[in-house]
């Protein structure tokens, strides 16, 4: 496997230059398997291997014999057309999906950038969200206080903090949640596609606040883009999967380069 | 299964401190956007209780006849404020997954655990209830006795029942709406046919107490009733017990065989 050492040879001052030799994502073997029925009813017979003529589609693999590992501190971009397995594959490292086949090792706290407006109790003001993520994500009360201030000014919510999130704009829901995962010192970043969110000059500080993050060695990031630019710009290494398989794997300019000729 | 069981009590204890405090959440959530906030906790019940109490021992008269025995709004107390806890159990507590979508989609969290802060929150309030509860026990005249000792262990045993039924239930519930639906349908029936309203041992039909023997809901009305009101233990009646215990054991296997089953599916259908 041709993996990182190389993006890291080309010594691009944006890019992190060093990685240990510790491996903390391990993808071995993994299929991912969705069932797809007409309905509901469908899916519920299914559960008793009642597949009637009918009812049951078929399956689709959204990952097939998914093997890679990721070094601690390094940035991994995984390119790919929709549909390619790219989310579920992020997914099964945040912990939310299981393999159906295969096992997924991950050490290290996840935050995780998927679908930023989601995730949120609606009920709950701003403040109280980010109190109920930072406790389910196992932080104490006290690292919680201190890290409030920097999120809410990060997320340039103003009074709207302690108003309920059903007030909330979409923009300003992406924005808290963007905040959020970046303030915590997550070990392992997922970023999917998160960067578009609010106008240019929020996605700029964005940018900024991420590469601050990567150029961290100790966090390892993987991140989802159909923009070779933008996966240029941050990582030193490219997976490309189609149709849940891994096609190639190597370095960023040859990922990018092998993308953009066959896709 | 036995793994299944570990691997439960495992995650809870580990997430025993987010539980608690996603819990607290709920509670601040339910009285949230209300003036009364925390005192509808108690309004809603006492209205319950007001107009049971006005149709049963005034329109139906259906207290005791005899003037020394303590007063019916005790026995009805003693019974209707457990099945509160049933009742948000049977509804809410049935389908947990559909309430808490961002616990089981995108954020890491035992599915289990999203039962237990639920039963935890309702519990908390139930222990709010149980406070009043003693408080009308003593504004009726009646002393403090050792009976009253069944009060906390019934209460926990309630919590670990209720809790293992929400695990099972939402797991279903979660997979199939009309799992769900059906649960919900079943309040009435349970509510009517369990006793909360009648004292079971005075149906003299030997069948139904058979059946009822195996009602969960009946045991813990009549088992709260026992201990605040007719003044016996709740393991007196051995058939109640041993039907009891027959559901909870049979319960806590099915959870652990469908939580195995579904576990690392629900994510993906819900």
């Amino acid at each position: 496997m041709s993996s990182s050492e190389e993006g890291a040879a080309e010594d691009k001052l944006l890019r992190k230059t060093s990685i240990s030799d510790e491996v903390v994502i391990e993808f071995d073997d993994v299929t991912k398997t969705y069932n797809l029925y007409k309905n509901d009813r469908g899916r519920f017979l299914g559960i008793f291997n009642y597949n009637r003529k009918g009812s049951f589609l078929g399956s689709v693999d959204a990952c097939k014999n998914l093997s890679f590992s990721v070094k601690k501190g390094e940035a991994v971009a995984f390119l790919g057309r929709n549909g390619a397995g790219k989310s579920t594959t992020l997914k099964m490292v945040t912990g939310v999906a299981h393999p159906t086949s295969g096992t997924v090792k991950v050490k290290g706290r996840v935050s995780a950038l998927l679908e930023l407006t989601a995730g949120f109790d609606k009920q709950l003001t701003g403040r109280e969200n980010i109190a109920l993520r930072g406790q389910i994500m196992g932080l104490t009360r006290a690292q919680i206080k201190e890290l409030e201030p920097g999120i809410i000014e990060f997320a340039e919510l103003g009074l709207y903090i302690d108003q309920p999130m059903r007030t909330y704009s979409s923009g300003m829901k992406a924005r808290l949640g963007f905040a959020f995962a970046v303030a915590i010192e997550p070990e392992i970043l997922v970023v999917d596609e998160a960067l578009s969110v609010g106008d240019r000059a929020f996605q700029r500080k964005c940018i900024e606040r991420i590469r601050e993050i990567m150029m961290d060695e100790t966090v390892t990031v993987l991140f989802v883009t159909h923009a070779s630019s933008t996966a240029q710009e941050f990582c030193s290494r490219g997976i490309v999967l189609d149709h849940g398989q891994k096609v190639f794997d190597g370095s960023i300019n040859d990922a990018t380069d092998y993308y953009e000729k066959n896709y | 299964m036995l793994n299944t069981l570990a691997t439960i009590f495992k995650d809870n204890w580990e997430w025993r401190k987010q539980i608690g405090r996603l819990a607290m959440f709920e509670l601040v959530k339910k009285s949230r956007g209300a003036v009364l906030s925390w005192a509808w906790f108690f309004i809603k019940p006492a209205i319950y209780i007001f107009c049971f109490w006005f149709a049963l021992a005034l329109g139906l008269r259906v207290g005791s006849p005899d003037p020394s025995a303590p007063p019916y709004l005790l026995w009805l107390c003693a019974g209707i404020i457990p099945w509160f806890f049933m009742q948000d159990m049977l509804s809410t507590g049935v389908d947990v997954m559909h309430r808490y979508p961002y616990l089981v989609n995108k954020i890491k969290f035992p599915l289990s655990g999203i039962s237990s802060i639920f039963t935890l929150a309702t519990m908390i309030v139930q222990l709010m209830l149980m406070v009043a509860l003693f408080v009308i026990y003593f504004a009726c005249g009646m002393g403090f006795d050792v009976y009253l000792l069944q009060v906390p262990v019934l209460l926990a045993l309630m919590f670990m029942f209720w809790d293992a039924v929400s695990i099972l239930c939402s797991q279903l519930s979660a997979i199939s709406k009309d799992f769900a639906n059906l649960i919900h349908a079943m309040g009435t029936p349970f509510f009517w046919l369990s006793g909360v309203l009648f004292s079971v041992q005075d149906i003299n039909v030997g069948w139904i107490q058979t059946i009822l023997d195996f009602n969960p809901i009946t045991f813990f009305v009549t088992a709260f009733r026992n201990a605040f009101y007719d003044k016996t233990w709740f393991w007196e009646d051995t058939s109640m017990c041993v039907g009891f215990l027959v559901v909870f054991v049979a319960t806590v296997v099915v959870m652990a065989v469908i939580y195995r089953k579904f576990n690392e599916e629900v994510a993906d259908v819900l």
